[in-house]
């Protein structure tokens, strides 16, 4: 069996590696599941009820972050920031890329507030979610999802940390990055977290960069954006 | 799997010898149940690297993140220290092009520089692929990333002189249930090179792909020195590095095992300790005399019977946890047999956040004499003591940092036992209840490694260190123009990487000034640009409060010189005026008369003044955060050394545009721009 499917490997234009490639919708194999997600019933921005983990993110690869609807701070920089993420990949978006905003203040935020503040933000679009529910719950999922085990920041939600949570579920997945990094690194740290490329993708990506690192030399004579 | 229980046998067997197959574990493993499709992938693996091998690695089950487990207790001194192997030039196919070879599978690249006039004559390949370590006798196998599968990698030994090609392969599993990262770039710390060899942090690659790294192994100031080997002997480094320098994953890769050491040699330090032309006859037998002592902070989740592993627990990234156990050359506590003799340990901080601050006791828990003759691979002037009279009663050693210390067992009687100790960190965590001190004063927990003393010297000792080991060359002058400032700052509500940044000194830049104009390290963005044979004086300095976290910054590319450490005497957050800095008496491996160094550590309050070259080559380098969470939040910056002046200029013009058009003041005066 093994030895078959090495053979059928050297055949085939799979990544290398042994392991059933991920597909997207199903859970991976070390998927953490509900036990850390957590499967707290939620509720939208349109007042909707979700399961957090079964509807949100089982097997779906997702952008998450905090906030408040009446932050002042870095949140208005974090949501335009995350806007232009949304454009850049509003092809994916909904469909196998979902953005979910979590509020630290439940007790005040409720579903208009938020929409409101997705609504002032420009954010109001297709496969972003903003969500709140019992003050308990999101409480848990800041912790096991955003906590720096840092006493100062975990236990201050004001220092609310900005980073942007990267899950791919069906990879298993786990990144993080700074909103307010330039949009080609976010967004490249973003792919990190897609599923893997085939051989053949790979070898057409590196000549293209190829391509440009080449065609900078001749133009400015150094590398400079390839 | 029908024969669950001999099949599980033999699969833990293969992983524990890893690629290491020797004759008794292949008889192990054709002994148990199943072995022909077990050993038919294992033949391939033995005789070359393959792809194949990935299949005999099973995916790591990781335990969960909350709460954050105790490691498994373990038993001291049970396990001795092994040094890692080293790594065996090969012929490469396809050979190694001066351009990236595209259709081949080699990563994207510029040209490789110098490439006619050190033709690579001896190469190597190591493929960063998963594998399994065993930590300690008490522990079941770990799952790793490491070169040629193995923790730590393979050592590179070679000469200067002797140019030769590293092909680093990425066979990496496509998908993955551990922490890491599967594109990777590999950084010589602190390998002169061409910036296309260098690992910049952008220039990472995908699984299928290698990339061949071109390391001239000459001296810095190849253009103005000729002779063979090449460059300045006076600037030879001895003991580096290579590492995953993954754009902002490089912290998960290293803790996963993504590093090795790469030692040269010369005609001071060979590899042999008889008198010959030069030598400086130190101890020198690799893996004898000479030992590399790879340190690393780890922390382990319970052991899975189940699936027979006791994988590490991921203490970086977001939620960084702290560690419990030490690990030198990838086992917790060993032991090592010495004689009574001169032996040459090569400490190596592979991180990947803390930093060590080693004393060495003697079975009555008194300090011992430790002789430091490297630091960070650049032999000093002269060899310094830390000991409890020589002033430096403990050696620190920051992340990335290396140092080379002689350590004479002479003074001990055969049948001692000598302690390498721990002196800030937590102390690791041993087993229930804790074990007694093994000296007095020397708690357990603090026990880096044992040494145990076991007879005379059989190899003769080699003579009394020479009290002069190196000439520096001279420092250089600056450019004027400078000093330019690289400042840390805190800015509450930021991420770290944001307040690293560039600063002209003649400007005053505080957080009064500035608040808002820092940016993360983006690989696209470039803050500042040099000229190829030019000399600066840069300033690193860290405005947090003392008690924050201090930055141990690498510089790419070149050796510096520090020339002055000041503190602030009046503690602020906010920045500190000039006239409040007072210098601060630096040890000797430290001090720019006596040594060259590629780490600088910086604590709060602190500022360096640094002079350094930047010579032979051109292209994309790096300032950054050792720190490998830090430079992962991207407390990192690139800089680019340029050809010409009219170059300089353009690129100096172009860096003051962008700083003015995002609202910064322009970096660059008009005498800076030439």
């Amino acid at each position: 069996m093994r030895r078959r499917m090495f053979l059928t490997n050297l055949g085939s234009d799979k990544p290398s590696g042994a392991p059933p490639l991920p597909v997207q919708g199903v859970p991976h194999a070390g998927s953490p599941g509900p036990a850390i997600f957590t499967n707290a019933l939620l509720r939208t921005h349109e007042n909707k009820q979700v399961r957090f983990y079964d509807d949100l993110i089982k097997g779906k690869q997702v952008l998450m972050n905090l906030m408040y609807a009446t932050c002042e701070g870095a949140c208005p920089l974090v949501t335009s920031s995350l806007v232009k993420v949304h454009q850049a990949l509003k092809d994916r978006m909904g469909k196998d890329l979902f953005m979910y905003s979590l509020t630290v203040k439940p007790e005040v935020d409720d579903p208009q507030a938020l929409k409101d503040f997705a609504e002032m933000h420009r954010a109001l679009l297709p496969g972003w979610t903003f969500l709140t529910g019992d003050p308990y719950d999101m409480e848990t999922i800041r912790y096991r999802l955003f906590a720096m085990n840092h006493i100062a920041i975990d236990t201050n939600i004001y220092g609310h940390t900005s980073f942007l949570l990267i899950i791919n579920d069906a990879t298993n997945r786990w990144l993080h990055v700074d909103p307010l990094a330039s949009m080609s690194t976010v967004l490249r740290k973003i792919s990190w977290a897609d599923p893997p490329k085939t051989r053949q993708q790979i070898m057409e990506e590196n000549r293209k960069l190829q391509e440009q690192i080449d065609k900078e030399r001749r133009i400015f004579g150094y590398r400079m954006n390839a | 799997m029908p024969k669950k229980e001999k099949g599980k046998k033999a699969k833990r067997d293969s992983e524990i010898s890893g690629s290491e197959i020797t004759r008794r574990t292949m008889l192990k493993i054709s002994a148990a149940a199943g072995a022909g499709t077990v050993l038919a992938p294992m033949i391939l693996t033995s005789r070359k690297s393959t792809v194949y091998a990935q299949g005999t690695v099973a995916e790591p089950v990781l335990c969960a993140p909350t709460p954050v487990p105790q490691s498994p207790p373990h038993t001291p001194f049970v396990d001795d220290l092994t040094v890692p192997s080293p790594a065996i030039p090969q012929f490469l196919s396809p050979a190694p092009t001066e351009a990236a070879n595209i259709g081949g599978g080699e990563a994207a690249r510029d040209p490789h520089q110098r490439w006619a006039e050190f033709t690579p004559a001896v190469t190597y390949q190591l493929e960063a692929r998963a594998g399994t370590h065993q930590f300690h006798r008490d522990y079941l196998p770990s799952y790793i990333w490491g070169f040629n599968g193995q923790y730590p990698a393979p050592t590179v030994l070679n000469a200067y002189g002797v140019p030769s090609i590293v092909r680093f392969k990425n066979s990496l599993p496509a998908s993955t249930t551990s922490f890491g990262t599967n594109t990777t770039t590999v950084h010589l710390h602190n390998g002169h090179t061409g910036s296309e060899s260098d690992g910049f942090a952008g220039d990472f690659f995908s699984p299928g792909l290698f990339k061949d790294n071109h390391y001239c192994n000459a001296y810095a100031g190849i253009d103005d020195f000729g002779g063979f080997p090449k460059g300045d002997p006076r600037e030879a480094q001895y003991t580096m590095w290579f590492h995953d320098h993954m754009m902002a994953e490089t912290a998960n890769n290293n803790y996963l095992g993504m590093n090795g050491s790469y030692l040269l040699y010369d005609q001071k330090s060979p590899p042999w300790e008889f008198a010959t032309s030069g030598s400086l006859r130190l101890p020198a037998y690799y893996g004898i005399t000479d030992i590399p002592l790879i340190l690393s902070f780890k922390r382990f989740c319970a052991t899975n019977s189940t699936t027979g592993r006791t994988e590490m627990f991921q203490v970086v990234g977001a939620a960084a946890p702290g560690t419990d156990k030490f690990t030198v050359n990838g086992k917790i506590q060993p032991k090592l047999s010495v004689r009574r003799r001169k032996y040459r340990f090569r400490l190596i901080n592979t991180g990947v956040v803390l930093n060590w601050n080693f004393s060495l006791h003697g079975p009555d828990g008194v300090q011992k004499r430790m002789t430091v003759i490297a630091a960070d691979g650049n032999l000093l002037r002269q060899p310094a003591d830390v000991s409890s009279t020589s002033g430096f009663p403990t050696l620190e050693v920051h992340v990335a940092s290396r140092m080379d210390v002689i350590i004479d067992f002479s003074q001990f009687n055969v049948g001692d036992s000598v302690y390498l100790k721990e002196n800030t960190q937590t102390a690791q965590f041993v087993s229930t209840p804790t074990p007694p001190d093994p000296a007095p004063g020397v708690p357990i927990g603090t026990v880096v490694m044992r040494f145990d003393v076991i007879g005379n010297a059989t190899i003769p000792d080699t003579p009394p260190i020479p009290d002069t080991l190196t000439e520096l060359p001279p420092i250089p002058a600056a450019q004027p123009g400078g000093p330019f400032e690289w400042g840390f700052r805190f800015i509450p509500g930021q991420a770290d990487g944001n307040n690293f940044r560039v600063s002209h000194s003649s400007i005053p830049d505080d957080n009064a000034s500035h608040v808002a104009t820092f940016l993360p390290f983006d690989p696209f963005r470039v803050d500042h640009a040099v000229l190829r044979g030019s000399t600066e004086e840069w300033i690193i300095r860290n405005d947090t409060l003392a008690g924050n976290w201090l930055h141990p910054v690498h510089i790419h590319l070149e050796e510096g010189r520090i020339l002055e450490r000041k503190v602030c005497t009046v503690p602020s957050a906010t920045g500190c005026a000039p006239a409040n800095r007072t210098p601060v008496t630096m040890p000797p491996w430290e001090d720019g008369n006596n040594a060259r160094r590629d780490v600088y550590p910086v604590p709060g309050q602190h500022s360096l003044k640094i002079r350094l070259a930047f010579r032979d080559f051109h292209g994309r380098y790096l300032i950054h955060c050792h720190n490998m969470n830090h430079e992962d939040a991207f407390m990192m910056v690139r800089w680019d050394v340029v050809e010409s002046m009219a170059e300089l200029r353009k690129r100096r013009e172009q860096i003051n545009a962008e700083r003015i058009a995002r609202g910064d003041v322009p970096l660059y005066r008009k005498e800076d721009l030439g």
